[in-house]
């Protein structure tokens, strides 16, 4: 999934997977701030942003 | 290979005399050049309407889909390993099925050759690893090698992987071909430069679905693109929606694609649909090892899991 | 007749004053064919070429079209209203359009300007079309025009008709339309006294060179049901794949299909052009699908352009013979071979002959 879509344009960092048991609620936290960071850091995106239907 | 067209009349005029398919699905000549057309024959006085040339690149596997009869069935590498995906996947079975082997050396890629020619082209002869065009007032004579279907020139899998009998000698397969240089030359690319080589790619998509409706791995009943509740894309001609759909379709057939080629050639526009589908074969082959349809004994990649399966992707 | 003369050099001019008047459509190389495109400042249409990929139906009737938009917000006064989307009506030329599409348009207007329906969509971009055709001086092997009436030289549906002679073009306008158009130009050179003759023979000899016909003669008198049950169809559409090119190529074919897309609270009504080969086109809400096979669709396709439509106008078939069809099926369905078929289908001595097709 994270192959093609960064193969077609889509900018590492913007799209994430991890696995986090219920048990490691200090992973989750950390990991939420890392997305949050990395994809701040990218900028809001404009690709698959469909605008024609917005009035 | 046009010299296979009789060997495969006799092969399936023995079959359909002696009773042991219902039907035998091959090609036809078909009516304007480089164009052949699949179809069925049920009675051995038709199997002289069955032809073999460089023009078969159609995936005869997409015909058999579902179907009850016995068939017999042409098949080159490509559509041989669309068969043993088909049986895989339940949508026919290896009982059913007898399959004519056709050892192959590639077959002409239709947009290239009229591409390279401002006028019509309207005859098209083949002799050996020549291949001759003509038209109104020219004629010109190319090396078949030339024209090739892209994902032929790079085919590691010519012939059948599984046949009951062939048309002809098995042919050498190909060594040091690289089919994955174009992913590679994308792989390249920052990410801005990729999404715009894509959105170039298809920018002239009119959204007929013959990528998805030529190709054996898209036999779902009710496509997601056709899906009304939910409704997952929209159907306007919206960059968006048309990429989505061309992203979405080469998920679908993931760690299946044998890369026939038949998405590609069925474009009415020409666009190089296969860019999307072959960065997913390059995946599967690094990652785990798996090109589609090469045995009935091996679930597919993504359909099973093995401890030591590459997961690098989840942090 | 007036026969108009340009040469090279008018002929460039007059494109770039017609520019300031319509917004101006020709043939324009993409990606190693030619389509349609709007021409911009210095760009001349292509004079050169057999036909477009694509038939010019879109400058009229575009593949999506935004009809309406709405709000689906409670607290806005215009909550679930449809507002109507403005559109763009300025004059526009098409040049170098082909006389078999253009003859298309007047097909097409037979469905989108009824006595019962008139469509303003296409009405009013279709009126507001000026369209220059360009006679075919070597039509395709696939073309069949002149048994689909019209020919490389029909005049009908056209405002003016060009005709290309080595490096000079005649020009004759048609309509009213037409001449405004060649006035807009300033094109105004009156041709040679013999070019009205020499034109003749260059529209005798390109009728000459259409090697492609259908037999439709009988089409009208064969009982429909009779057609519909034929048992060529299975073994004529097995190679069909069901994707949409040949009703998204072909210049006659109208269907079309309305949607709503809704983003957050407001969204757009539009309409796409459909196709009879999908199994979508008729599924019903419970599921039910009256053309379940793919059979039925194909059927459903050439029944309409060569049968249905036959009986319901009166006027021959509902295909201009521009071939598109013939050479962008992905499968090599031809609908002349299957426009014989139909034509000369016998449901008497039928039965033996069509087992073995």
């Amino acid at each position: 999934m994270k192959n093609l879509l960064e193969h077609t344009g889509i900018e590492p960092g913007r799209l994430h997977f991890s696995w986090i048991s219920s048990a490691e609620s200090t992973k989750f936290v950390d990991v939420v701030k890392k997305i949050t960071e990395e994809v701040k850091a990218l900028a809001e995106t404009k690709k698959y942003v469909k605008t024609s239907t917005q009035g | 290979m046009t010299a296979y067209t009789d060997k495969i009349r006799q092969i399936a005029s023995k079959l359909l005399t002696e009773g042991k398919v219902d039907m035998v699905i091959g090609f036809r000549k078909g009516s304007i050049p480089m164009m052949n057309q699949p179809l069925f024959i049920k009675t051995p006085g038709e199997a002289q309407e069955l032809i073999w040339d460089s023009h078969c690149a159609l995936n005869l596997a997409n015909y058999v889909t579902n179907r009850k009869e016995k068939i017999g069935i042409v098949a080159k590498g490509c559509d041989s390993r669309n068969l043993v995906t088909h049986i895989i996947e339940n949508k026919i079975t290896r009982e059913q099925l007898h399959i004519i082997g056709v050892p192959c050396t590639g077959m002409v890629d239709r947009h290239k050759v009229s591409a390279m020619i401002e006028a019509e082209i309207t005859a098209i002869e083949e002799s050996g690893d020549s291949i001759k065009i003509s038209g109104n007032g020219f004629s010109k004579e190319l090396k078949k090698t030339e024209v090739l279907q892209e994902n032929c020139a790079g085919c590691t899998h010519r012939n059948p992987v599984i046949y009951d009998e062939l048309v002809g000698e098995l042919v050498p397969e190909q060594s040091g071909v690289d089919p994955y240089a174009s992913v590679r030359e994308v792989e390249s690319m920052s990410p801005e430069e990729k999404w715009n080589y894509f959105e170039d790619l298809i920018s002239n998509c009119i959204r007929c679905y013959a990528c998805r409706n030529a190709c054996p791995l898209c036999y779902c009943p009710t496509c997601f693109v056709d899906e009304s509740r939910p409704q997952w894309v929209g159907k306007s001609q919206d960059p968006t929606d048309v990429r989505t759909f061309h992203l979405l379709r080469a998920y679908h057939c993931a760690g299946r694609c044998s890369d026939c080629g038949a998405c590609e050639r069925a474009c009415p526009m020409g666009i190089k649909v296969r860019e999307f589908t072959k960065k997913l074969n390059k995946d599967c082959l690094e990652l785990y090892g798996w090109e589609a349809g090469l045995t009935v004994d091996a679930r597919p990649a993504l359909d099973t899991f093995k401890a030591d399966d590459p997961q690098d992707f989840i942090k | 007749m007036n026969l108009i003369q340009i040469d090279a050099q008018s002929w460039a001019k007059g494109i770039e004053k017609l520019k300031a008047v319509y917004r101006t459509f020709g043939p324009k190389k993409e990606k190693n064919d030619l389509e349609f495109k709007e021409l911009q400042a210095g760009e001349l249409p292509e004079l050169h070429f057999q036909n477009t990929r694509m038939s010019p139906k879109a400058l009229v009737y575009p593949q999506t079209q935004a009809m309406f938009t709405y709000s689906l917000d409670e607290s806005r006064e215009d909550c679930r209203i449809l507002k109507e989307v403005k559109r763009d009506e300025k004059p526009q030329a098409a040049i170098g359009i082909r006389p078999c599409d253009a003859l298309a348009f007047k097909l097409v207007q037979r469905n989108f300007d009824s006595r019962e329906y008139q469509d303003v969509y296409w009405i009013n971009a279709y009126e507001a079309t000026t369209l220059v055709g360009l006679a075919c001086d070597h039509p395709c092997s696939t073309c069949f025009c002149t048994s689909a009436g019209t020919g490389p030289f029909g005049e009908e549906g056209l405002d003016v008709l060009l005709i290309q002679q080595n490096d000079t073009l005649y020009a004759k306008a048609i309509t009213q339309k037409g001449e405004s158009l060649i006035q807009a130009a300033g094109w105004k050179s009156a041709a040679a006294k013999d070019a009205a003759g020499n034109m003749d023979a260059l529209k005798t000899k390109a009728e000459s060179e259409i090697s492609a016909f259908v037999e439709t003669d009988k089409l009208k008198q064969k009982k429909i049901m009779e057609i519909y049950e034929a048992p060529f169809w299975e073994a004529e559409t097995f190679s069909c794949i069901n994707c949409g090119t040949c009703t998204f190529v072909c210049p006659t074919c109208w269907c079309f299909d309305i949607q709503d897309e809704t983003h957050g609270k407001s969204g757009v009504r539009m309409r796409n052009w459909d196709t009879c080969m999908s199994p979508l086109f008729t599924i019903h809400a419970s599921g039910h699908n009256p053309r379940e096979h793919k059979y039925e669709r194909v059927r459903q396709r050439f029944m309409h352009k060569l049968k249905y439509y036959v009986d319901k106008y009166n006027d021959g078939i509902q295909c201009v013979g521009c071939g598109r069809c013939i050479r962008s099926c992905p499968v090599n369905i031809d609908i002349r071979k299957i426009c014989n078929k139909m034509n000369s289908f016998d449901p008497q001595s039928c039965s033996c002959e069509v087992a073995s097709s």
